[in-house]
């Protein structure tokens, strides 16, 4: 076993390393999915083996250890890994095999979008209550009659929310509505969860449809009571 | 309680269904999975607090029934306790209060199965939306309640599948359905008299799933045998291939 095959198993150890564990800290990256790492890594065998017959010289250099080791006579120790390989390579390839054709036993993934686009005529309204001290308090008002129940202290914790999933928002959490506009508040508190697109699964959401019960102005002043509430503010055009 | 869960698995067995014995040893065949309840408050009337606050579900099914087993502490029996399941019929997803119209997508309806106390049946039901909720013509559900040491257990029973698919759940094992369930407590209102949990004013649950489990598949196992074959003859072909070419 020459020298020459040392390197490449080297280099290949060295690009799954720095695919593993050094692009996951690079900052703004995410770990690779192994699929990714595995495509990869066959492109750098692929690449090895193109270099590595490129003349016959080093064509003989390079299949001529793998050549030994697979069929050669009297080379030691190495015997023992000869057939461990033999071994191993098919069990592998089983393995891959029955992982990739078993039937699951999970159930179906859901692929929820938590915040899905408003239909058109929900974008850009702007909250015609004007944002008083009078107007936040009635807001907390109804807040507490008709929201609380579920969002509870706008935490999403309320005394009715523990047998529902989704789980009622958690207004306090940056993602939720410090990331959203109030227009897509007034949409999602009136039409409530059965107004939801098909990819925000509106069959699981227990959010009442509002308007059928509460005028727009109760709503709106509900909306500026939330976001004074959770310490949020609305996410505006800038 | 024990961990949440996501789904109701019923294993196959051999042998009658317990269809009228919550206590039958049979039902140690079932991992129970547990499932959090809530008031009812997507819809009028709403309520703002409710007895039960968990479920414990089991089930089996033998190939052509399925038996189900809810459990759930209630500190008082009433005749007025009931409790339902709630399933999506064919493929339109349906809401799971009472699959109530939704603005963007056409929903299906559910079928519902209820059992009350003072009745102690199985009632085959279905709607779509609140207030349309209605008695099916063809009943397929038979239901058993027992009550000791302040808990409710309660059988409900239906053969997998029936005739009416557009009114009645299909059950195909192997297959992952939508389930929910509703509790109601009849105690009544100590000063009032009327009962605090009815109708809408109840405990539910959100979607979960449930599976009828399908009779073991090997194929993986078979698939997994030939790759590790097909592998051994490569080798073989190739080390004979490299023997034949190797100088002398």
């Amino acid at each position: 076993m020459g020298g020459s095959l040392l390197k490449p198993v080297i280099l290949i150890g060295i690009v799954y390393a720095i695919l593993k564990f050094v692009v996951p800290n690079i900052p703004g990256s995410a770990p690779l999915p192994s699929s990714l790492i595995f495509l990869y890594l066959m492109l750098t065998t692929t690449g090895i083996v193109i270099f590595a017959t490129l003349s016959g010289e080093s064509k003989d250099a390079f299949w001529g250890p793998i050549q030994r080791f697979l069929t050669g006579e009297n080379i030691g120790g190495l015997q023992a890994l000869r057939y461990a390989v033999l071994i191993l390579f098919p069990l592998l390839v089983g393995w891959q095999t029955y992982g990739n054709t078993a039937t699951s036993d999970a159930p179906p993934a859901e692929n929820r979008t938590i915040h899905p686009a408003p239909p058109g005529e929900y974008t850009g309204l702007s909250n015609p209550v004007a944002k008083t001290p009078e107007s936040i308090m009635q807001g907390k008002g109804f807040y507490a009659a008709f929201c609380s129940p579920c969002h509870g202290n706008f935490d999403g914790k309320g005394p009715a929310a523990r047998g529902f999933s989704p789980p009622p928002a958690n207004f306090s959490d940056p993602t939720t509505i410090a990331m959203l506009q109030e227009s897509y508040l007034f949409w999602r508190i009136k039409k409530g969860g059965v107004g939801l697109p098909i990819e925000g699964m509106p069959w699981k959401s227990a959010m009442p449809r509002w308007e059928v019960e509460l005028p727009d102005e109760w709503i709106w002043k509900i909306i500026l009571g939330e976001y004074d509430g959770a310490h949020q503010s609305p996410r505006t055009w800038e | 309680m024990a961990q949440e869960s996501v789904a109701v698995r019923a294993p196959m067995v051999k042998g009658a269904l317990p269809v009228d014995d919550p206590n039958a040893a049979v039902w140690s065949n079932a991992t129970p999975a547990t499932f959090p309840m809530s008031p009812q408050v997507h819809w009028p009337n709403r309520i703002q607090e409710v007895t039960v606050k968990d479920l414990s579900v089991r089930a089996l099914h033998d190939g052509t029934q399925v038996a189900v087993l809810l459990e759930y502490a209630d500190p008082t029996e009433d005749p007025d306790d009931a409790a339902a399941l709630e399933f999506m019929v064919g493929d339109k997803k349906a809401h799971f209060a009472h699959g109530q119209p939704m603005a963007q997508v056409e929903g299906g309806p559910v079928n519902i199965w209820y059992w009350k106390n003072k009745d102690n049946k199985g009632v085959d039901m279905n709607a779509k939306g609140f207030g349309t909720l209605k008695v099916q013509t063809h009943q397929d559900v038979k239901a058993k309640g027992a009550y000791a040491n302040g808990t409710w257990k309660v059988v409900f029973s239906r053969p997998l599948a029936t005739e009416h698919a557009d009114e009645d759940t299909q059950i195909t094992p192997g297959g992952f359905i939508n389930i929910a369930f509703a509790v109601w407590d009849g105690k009544k209102d100590a000063t009032s008299g009327d009962l605090r949990e009815k109708g809408s004013q109840k405990a539910v649950s959100s979607w979960w799933y449930f599976r009828a489990e399908a009779p073991p598949d090997y194929s993986g196992y078979y698939y997994a045998a030939i790759a590790v074959a097909v592998a051994f003859g490569f080798q073989f072909v190739l080390i004979r291939k490299l023997k034949k070419g190797q100088p002398a």
